[in-house]
């Protein structure tokens, strides 16, 4: 459930820089794309793959806000083409289609987020996004960790 | 140290930075969580890093005297500092992640909570904006300081 509601919210916070017009285009195309791939029968073997997936896009949806340029209504569409089959493929294999139902709406944090840039606080959607990409990244590495170290006395003790 | 030292570096991050005004008060928290998490996969991986609580409580001192002294450094170099720093805490972090709990629960909780130490470390320094308030801030960059000197006394084996 966690990595497909950051990756709507990532691709929330990428649809702050973009034309408003491009917000419904961009979330229509994640659901639809994100229900489609969700629908279809993957193999288990795939399942590493598509979280480790999963939380890249994460990072790199996340990354974008940080870009002074902002994005294209290309880009925008590519990201939630993206994050759509990201989403879907995890929801595939692991959870049930409610999953996505919870998860998707994240990327109405475009709203709040457009409210932040038109006052000049951009600052908040940058600093959000920095924050998320430190989750994906950790959540990736977690992955490929055979154990973490929680076992072994920490620096208090 | 129950976690006082993690709290007023983190808290004086946000309030070095709002005292630095733009492109640090956002540059300051970018920094720290990407760098924290470089550390809490070096911590994560169980490589040995020595004096790790010496690390921590000099982030204390240094980032308390920064504010303290009113100290304007450019922007790529406090970068470094707090980014130095924050790898310390994030090994700190990695360390303590559970193996049997929920790992990524973890690593949300931690990321988020130190977030918003920096935010309510921005907001704190939102009274520069009063009159006398930078005063108040160095005042509070001093008192952070003194606390670093005591949490650095304490880092070190007796």
């Amino acid at each position: 459930m966690l990595p497909p509601t950051l990756l709507s919210a990532a691709v929330g916070l990428a649809l702050v820089y973009a034309a408003p017009r491009q917000w419904a285009r961009a979330a229509s195309l994640l659901a639809v794309t994100a229900f489609t791939v969700a629908m279809t029968p993957l193999p288990q073997a795939w399942l590493e793959g598509s979280f480790i997936g999963c939380w890249v896009s994460v990072a790199a949806t996340a990354a974008m806000v940080h870009f002074p340029r902002g994005m294209g209504c290309g880009t925008g569409l590519v990201l939630s083409l993206n994050a759509g089959l990201w989403c879907g493929a995890v929801v595939a294999l692991t959870g049930s289609r409610m999953d996505l139902v919870m998860a998707l709406p994240a990327v109405l944090v475009v709203l709040p987020g457009a409210w932040m840039l038109e006052r000049r606080a951009a600052i908040v959607v940058k600093v959000v996004s920095s924050w998320v990409i430190a989750v994906a990244v950790l959540a990736a590495a977690l992955q490929l960790l055979p154990v973490t170290p929680g076992y072994l006395p920490d620096h208090i003790e | 140290m129950t976690g006082w030292d993690h709290l007023l570096a983190m808290m004086s991050v946000g309030l070095w930075g709002a005292f630095l005004g733009r492109p640090l008060i956002y540059a300051l928290p970018v920094t720290f969580p990407a760098m924290m998490v470089a550390g809490a996969i070096i911590g994560m991986l169980g490589v040995r890093v020595g004096s790790v609580e010496v690390g921590i409580a000099l982030s204390v001192l240094v980032l308390g005297s920064c504010i303290a002294l009113s100290l304007r450094a450019p922007v790529w170099a406090a970068c470094v500092v707090v980014g130095t720093f924050a790898v310390f805490h994030g090994y700190a972090h990695g360390r303590e992640l559970p193996s049997a709990a929920d790992p990524i629960g973890y690593s949300v909780g931690f990321v988020l909570a130190t977030g918003l130490l920096h935010v309510c470390g921005i907001g704190t320094g939102m009274v520069n904006d009063l009159r006398g308030g930078i005063l108040v801030t160095r005042m509070l960059g001093a008192v952070v300081a003194i606390l670093g000197v005591w949490f650095f006394y304490e880092a070190f084996p007796s």
